[in-house]
């Protein structure tokens, strides 16, 4: 996590196998051939939903030949799309859950991150394995007992039901105690020596340092959060409350025969995740391939 | 990730023991307890610091997987509350027809999904690696689908999937295929049926981050063999074969644990194609949905925690296979080592 900052793509273009492989424009040619049709394999279908969702007709007859582009574009399938379905308050909805609970998690993952880094303390390593422990219990193994919890508690149908399970974990604690463990130490005894205290230290020099990291875990966490939708069905039936992915899941579900509007609703819901992606793309695709973690 | 896991924690452990030594030898102390106490106050701080995670974790991860256990063993009774039950409940898994069925069609989606996507993803990194200009674009473009949530590709895919006007049976209509498939509307097993249609779906939302994945595996193979095997005069597929493949082994175990542990909890892209049944006829059924079913709709808490159970030792046998396939090598070579 370290070299976070090396160019990935710099640095094969040096050192890696293609470096020792002569290769003609003939074979460059194909090869450029070849990831080009599988990407447009991943390209299409997006263009073939949108330019669907753009058409009226599309809710009656859908033509037999695709076609990749609208011969009757309007907003008519947006429009119906948008008096149906709450979607602004889902997004709403989504980015509170999903910001409490990523702030959430990166704030306590540091915290016993730094203790299980640098502390020293009787009990150390049961806590640690305890934490790592929880990497093995798969969220589905505990999802009904914690439903029943939350529901004793008086907590179904409420944004706390939503955060509260997603605020610490294992995996998050575990990335940043490896990104602590390289902070030196000289720099925190210095600090202890200026009379600094341990959550000072943390707070001031430690977060900073590991800012890559913590990039990393945000956006791991981000998807994770933004795409579930087990957990959302199981704790909210408050439309109110829907997450964007929920609102979508259920909509997909009720209104299935209108094509257009349907199409419609799902391009409402992914397309400002891809704007964020493709502008965010390059330490999305960075952090992933650091951590190597996804949903 | 996990792999330097054991080895960590035991070699945190010698450190914090060689530390505590250290401490209680220090001369100024006087008496023991006075010692013990004085190691103790200097480290009261970090308890602020893992206690809430702690405490968050005990509530939110530990007492509902040790109720999921404890309910597992349990069946409501008439009157209030529950009764001991001993192993019922698996033996109603294991009598129930569906179940099994539930389970096959899981790690059928799993394989399935495995074999097409890993050999897939590793073809097309091997490529990527080899692109002289535009390979991050390629990158971004092959990830999208894993930023648009499952939910919102199986509803795109449903109509894809259409067979009279959908873009797939569209396409195949204008490459002079008459005999169309059915897709999500057959049940059928086979390469033309439901099954069939949501490993496709599979394929290409996951097929991103395969490539990514690999792609950092090939950045992980020694120079100096592909160096090497130019000196020998292998040609690029020769290489290819004999150094990149076996090189990448520990990436292949790594995907194969991280999908099928993943392929086990598949629920959100079959839930909205198919309800929690897995329409058509339970063809799309997993076992979280079986699972999701049982305890949301029909009721049955016990039942529905039994599966949990069944659900959670599957995960862990994948990942522990998975830990001896990544650890034998080094496993192999200590013991030579001692030889």
């Amino acid at each position: 996590m370290a070299n976070a900052d090396i160019d990935l793509d710099d640095v094969r273009r040096r050192t890696g196998p293609r470096a020792t492989v002569g290769e003609s424009r003939f074979a460059q040619a194909v090869i450029v051939l070849l990831l080009t049709i599988g990407a447009l394999a991943m390209i299409v279908p997006f263009v073939w939903m949108v330019a669907t969702s753009l058409s009226r007709k599309a809710n009656t007859a859908m033509p037999r030949v695709p076609r990749l582009f609208p011969t009757d574009p309007s907003l008519f399938n947006y429009q119906i799309a948008a008096a149906n379905l709450p979607i602004i308050r889902y997004y709403l909805n989504s980015l509170l859950v999903v910001g409490l609970t990523t702030f959430g998690y990166l704030f306590f993952s540091a915290l016993a991150g730094y203790a299980f880094a640098k502390g020293k303390f009787p009990g150390k390593a049961f806590f640690f394995i305890a934490f790592l422990s929880t990497l093995f219990i798969p969220f589905e193994t505990r999802m009904i007992p914690l439903y029943l919890f939350m529901n004793t508690l008086g907590l179904t149908n409420t944004y706390a039901a939503l955060v509260l399970p997603f605020l610490a974990g294992g995996f998050g604690t575990f990335l940043m105690r490896q990104n602590i463990s390289t902070i030196p130490d000289e720099l925190l005894e210095a600090a202890r020596l200026d009379g600094a205290g341990e959550f000072r230290i943390f707070w001031q020099i430690v977060l900073p340092l590991c800012k890559p990291g913590l990039a990393a875990l945000a956006i791991i966490n981000v998807i994770w959060r933004w795409n579930d939708v087990l957990w959302p069905l199981l704790v909210t039936s408050n439309r109110d409350l829907y997450t964007v992915t929920q609102g979508l899941a259920i909509a997909g579900r009720s209104q299935g025969i209108y094509t257009g509007v349907a199409l419609a609703t799902a391009v409402m819901a992914i397309f400002p995740v891809i704007l964020v992606y493709l502008i965010l793309q390059r330490y999305i695709i960075r952090g992933i391939a650091t951590s190597g973690m996804k949903t | 990730m996990s792999g330097d896991m054991s080895d960590l924690v035991a070699r945190q452990a010698h450190h914090e023991v060689a530390e505590m030594d250290r401490r209680l030898a220090a001369p100024h102390a006087r008496t023991l307890f006075e010692r013990a106490a004085k190691t103790f106050r200097g480290t009261l701080v970090w308890y602020w610091f893992i206690g809430p995670p702690f405490l968050l974790i005990l509530l939110f991860v530990a007492y509902p997987t040790f109720e999921t256990f404890w309910d597992s063993f349990f069946a409501q009774s008439d009157g209030a509350g529950q009764q001991f039950v001993g192993l019922e409940q698996y033996r109603r898994l294991g009598a129930s027809d569906v179940f099994w069925q539930v389970l096959g069609n899981t790690i059928l989606l799993g394989a399935a999904y495995l074999l097409i996507a890993i050999p897939l993803a590793t073809v097309l990194a091997s490529l990527l690696n080899r692109v002289r200009r535009g390979a991050t674009t390629l990158k971004v473009i092959y990830f999208l689908p894993q930023l648009t949530s499952s939910v919102a590709v199986a509803i795109m895919f449903n109509y894809i999937f259409q067979p009279d006007w959908g873009l797939l049976n569209g396409i195949l209509r204008q490459l002079g295929i008459d005999d169309l498939p059915l897709w999500l509307a057959d049940p059928r097993f086979g390469f033309t049926g439901s099954r069939a249609a949501v490993t496709l779906l599979a394929v290409w939302t996951g097929i991103g981050y395969f490539i990514l994945i690999v792609l950092a595996g090939l950045q992980g193979i020694q120079a100096d063999l592909y160096d090497a095997a130019a000196i020998d005069g292998a040609n690029g597929l020769q290489t290819w074969w004999h150094i990149t493949l076996p090189g990448l082994r520990p990436t292949f175990i790594f995907l194969i644990m991280t999908g099928l542990v993943d392929a086990l909890a598949r629920f959100g892209d079959l839930w909205t194609l198919g309800g929690p049944g897995g329409a058509p006829a339970r063809s799309l059924q997993t076992i979280v949905m079986f699972m999701f079913q049982a305890g949301f709709e029909s009721g049955d808490i016990n039942l529905a925690a039994a599966t949990a159970v069944v659900f959670f030792c599957l995960v862990l046998i994948v990942t522990l296979i998975a830990f001896r396939g990544l650890l034998a090598r080094e496993f192999a070579a200590q013991r030579s080592g001692r030889a």
